[in-house]
């Protein structure tokens, strides 16, 4: 606190020109409130340490990795199989480019193909088959059938596990049956004149392997599911048969998943290639800025001020409470009533009756003073009930046309209703 | 801490060099969207550690101490810089929103070191009572204005705005009527509710029936020797009476009649009366209660009665609860053991709440003369008129019951021996001045 003199030429007001005190700051400093919070920010800390030391730990542990990776011990990793195969004997390469699959593929080795995302192009894919000796294709897509099979279709899900081998491959024969789960394919007859095999036929729908060759000479599986080769179903059945039988036919494996690395250098061009290059840090730095501003326009100056506000009630709601009630039961003899001490009060006091005047009394004198029935008038305003709501309305406008009226015959005589009592004070 | 809109612009700006860039190349672009942020950021960082503290800082206030309710108030608040570096500042002064800061509260201020700068707000205070602001908080910036940083100061500040008082310009009027009832019109009947005032000399015109012939006889004429001057007795209304103000501040004084709260009626009612009684001599006690005493003014005259009135009644508003009638005897013999007029500003409008009242105004009629005023609704005399539909015949049917109940009621009072003044809210205080007038014209003060 510097004590601090006021210099001259500034435009102040306040009398005492003296040294002054600082306010008392409420907010905190950001050092005390850090000191206030230390439980809980070394609270927090601690969590997310033990979130980062658990998330190592899982990641060292099981990997993870793509669905029916060689290495992913997941219940969609394929490792049970590629694990049994590698420990009798067969010599597995886990392919993630395609040159290196189509390199093992020229040396002989079986090529199990896995295309998830259908990154490979037509072109590659057919020389994969062209080259590969036995290629066990993984749930082709549409394109890969296209090009490998003609005629070889895709037909939906199957309805339950599959036991009816229904053609005489041995490796199918082996299996016997398999899991639920499967996909179908469907080989028309053009393709089964080319030689292509169904197995594991379900009902009519189709089968879930097809069997065929390339003109190559090349031995194709098409395998319409992974099912069969996923760590957590193999056991089911006869996955593990057939995954084995497909996978282990030779002493060479290639397990070859495409990559983004492996997509056609000519296929059709993506977003990224369409835009210019400045798009998407323009987007990045738009959502900064967002944010800059969100916190700009967000940023509340100082508290709020709470206000006490006192009580103020509508008193009419106690009058609009009541008539609701009335209307609710329909008590209209009841709100009749009340209508109909009013309006006699009223008609009493233009009359000049005393206030405990009776009903009767009165009514005498309204018929008297307006010429109507006497009878009519008595009626309307003590005898009659009403019926309806229609009829409630009318009386209600009969009283009012009657009290009216009895003002008007004494109209000139009462010109100064309030002068007989208001005038207090005048005289000395 | 907090960023400017400036902060933000340049930051927006960004898209200049990263567009550039961008035609040379992707990895140009993205390099020069970090070179950007970098320089921003950098940028911001600098000019918050440049930024004056907003910690360091004297804050002196002026106010005005009482105000009444529609006049504006200027609310000063002196900003001194307490630091070595220049403070450039947003100030926001905290005032409550019923204080009615008019236009916006938050002022640009730049203030070198060790000087300091006023800060000058008007207020149009929007409710009656103490209207608050505790503490101020102080934005500032950097040189560049890209960052702030924001603290918030302790600085109570109290501006106590009383009743408004617009019943006084039925005032005069009434003060007219008092002058009327007062020696200074000359008053030579002799009635009830006056005294003998003087003797004075008789001037044509005058009655002579108030001729005093025994005065008569002591008044030789000096310039008509023998002979003597007619003397005549003037009489003036008693003077010195007592009179108790009782404002009822439970639940039913909550009640909004016609856009002005029963307490607010019976507020301005009180202070005509205590206004017009004042001038004529009577002395005045205020008492507000609900189930304890709220709040009294007592012993007070003169223009002094008044201001300490409206200072008592700023900070009262109704309360919800059940009055406690049985302590007003109480309070009411505190004031005075002597007869004096008692008015009560209730609501009489309800047999059920009005039983406490009922219960204790024999008490009060024993001892005194009872006014009991309350505001009448005159919404439910328009209610009970309109009978279009069934709905407004109900409507009509529920407000002709409230009506006769607060008949009800008054006839109730009347029979305890007790006077009532009812009225729509803005009439309720002329017509309880007339009601004084005319109790004090007929002596029963």
């Amino acid at each position: 606190m510097s004590g601090a003199s006021t210099p001259t030429g500034v435009a102040v007001g306040t009398p005492d020109h003296g040294p002054a005190d600082a306010a008392v700051a409420l907010t905190p400093t950001v050092r005390s409130s850090v000191r206030r919070r230390r439980i809980w920010i070394g609270f927090a800390a601690l969590l997310v340490l033990g979130a980062i030391v658990i998330f190592v730990v899982q990641g060292a542990v099981s990997g993870g990795g793509p669905r029916l990776g060689a290495d992913n011990p997941g219940p969609t990793g394929a490792k049970a199989l590629v694990q049994v195969l590698a420990d009798h004997g067969v010599t597995v390469t886990d392919a993630r480019s395609y040159d290196a699959a189509l390199e093992g593929a020229h040396e002989g080795a079986t090529v199990v193909l896995y295309d998830e995302y259908g990154l490979l192009g037509d072109d590659r894919l057919a020389r994969l088959a062209m080259f590969a000796q036995r290629l066990v294709v993984v749930e082709p897509g549409f394109g890969a059938l296209e090009v490998i099979a003609p005629g070889v279709r895709l037909a939906g899900a199957a309805t339950g596990p599959l036991d009816d081998v229904a053609c005489d491959v041995p490796t199918a024969q082996r299996a016997g049956s398999l899991s639920d789960g499967q996909r179908l394919l469907t080989v028309d007859d053009d393709a089964l004149d080319a030689g292509w095999v169904g197995c594991f036929r379900d009902a009519d729908f189709g089968h879930a392997v097809v069997f065929g060759e390339t003109d190559g000479g090349s031995e194709i599986a098409l395998v319409a599911a992974a099912t069969p080769f996923e760590n957590g179903r193999i056991a089911e059945h006869g996955n593990a048969a057939l995954a084995i039988g497909l996978a282990g036919a030779s002493d060479d494996l290639v397990w070859y998943l495409p990559g983004p690395g492996d997509a056609d250098a000519e296929a059709a061009p993506t977003l990224g290639d369409l835009t210019p290059g400045w798009v998407s840090p323009m987007l990045v730095l738009a959502i900064i800025v967002v944010i800059a501003a969100g916190v700009w326009q967000g940023r509340r100056f100082g508290p709020l001020v709470a206000e006490n506000l006192p009580v103020h009630i509508p008193a009419r709601e106690t009058s609009e409470g009541r008539a609701r009630l009335y209307a609710r039961n329909t008590a209209r003899t009841h709100a009749l009533d009340q209508l109909r001490i009013g309006a006699i009060q009223r008609i009493a006091s233009v009359l000049r009756l005393p206030r405990t005047a009776h009903v009767d009394e009165v009514s005498a004198a309204a018929a008297a003073a307006t010429g109507r029935e006497a009878g009519a008038v008595h009626r309307l305003l003590a005898d009659d009930a009403p019926t309806g709501d229609r009829d409630l309305v009318r009386l209600a406008a009969d009283l009012t046309t009657l009290e009216d009226q009895v003002r008007a015959t004494l109209a000139p005589a009462t010109s100064h209703p309030e002068a007989g009592d208001d005038s207090a004070g005048r005289r000395p | 801490m907090a960023p400017t809109g400036r902060f933000a612009l340049v930051l927006a700006l960004g898209v200049v060099p990263v567009v550039v860039a961008g035609l040379a190349g992707v990895p140009e672009a993205w390099l020069a969207l970090v070179g950007w942020l970098f320089l921003v950021i950098g940028a911001a960082a600098i000019d918050l550690s440049l930024a004056a503290s907003p910690r360091r800082v004297a804050l002196t206030r002026e106010l005005p101490d009482r105000v009444r309710l529609g006049e504006p108030v200027t609310s000063v608040l002196t900003v001194q810089n307490l630091g070595s570096r220049t403070l450039r500042a947003t100030v926001r002064d905290a005032w409550e929103p019923s204080a009615g800061v008019v236009g916006s509260n938050r002022t640009a201020l730049t203030i070198p070191p060790a000087e300091r700068r006023r800060l000058v707000l008007e207020l149009l205070p929007q409710r009656r009572g103490d209207r608050r602001t505790s503490q101020v908080t102080i934005r500032s910036a950097g040189p560049l204005r890209l960052w702030s940083r924001q603290a918030t100061l302790a600085a109570p500040g109290r501006v106590r705005v009383l009743p408004p008082f617009h019943s006084r310009a039925h005032l005069p009027s009434r003060l007219t009527r008092l002058r009327e009832l007062d020696g200074r019109t000359p008053l030579l009947i002799r009635g009830q509710g006056t005294e003998f005032d003087s003797i004075r000399e008789y001037v044509r015109g005058d009655d002579v029936r108030s001729i005093d012939w025994r005065a008569t006889a002591r008044h030789a004429d000096p310039e008509v020797p023998g002979s003597m001057r007619l003397m005549v007795r003037t009489w003036r209304p008693e003077r010195d009476r007592r009179i108790v103000i009782v404002a009822d501040t439970s639940r039913t004084a909550a009640a909004r009649i016609a856009d002005e709260p029963r307490l607010d009626t019976a507020y301005e009612a009180s202070l005509l009366l205590a206004a017009l009684a004042t001038h004529a001599g009577d002395r005045v006690d205020f008492l507000a209660t609900d189930r304890r005493l709220r709040g009294r003014v007592h012993g007070a005259t003169g223009p002094e009665l008044l201001a300490r009135m409206v200072d008592t009644m700023a900070g009262i508003d109704a309360e919800l609860v059940e009055a406690d009638w049985a302590i007003v005897p109480g309070q009411v013999r505190r004031v005075t053991s002597r007869h004096a007029l008692v008015v009560l500003l209730t609501a009489a409008d309800s047999p059920g709440s009005a039983r406490g009242l009922l219960s204790v105004l024999p008490q009060l009629t024993a001892r005194h003369t009872v006014v009991v005023a309350s505001v009448a609704d005159p919404a439910l005399i328009d209610a009970s008129r309109a009978r279009g539909d069934l709905d407004e015949v109900y409507r009509a049917a529920a407000a002709e019951r409230g009506l006769n109940d607060a008949e009800r009621v008054g006839a109730a009072i009347r029979r305890l021996g007790a006077l009532t003044v009812a009225a729509a809210p803005h009439e309720l205080p002329p017509a309880l001045a007339d009601r004084y007038l005319e109790l004090k014209a007929s002596g029963k003060l």
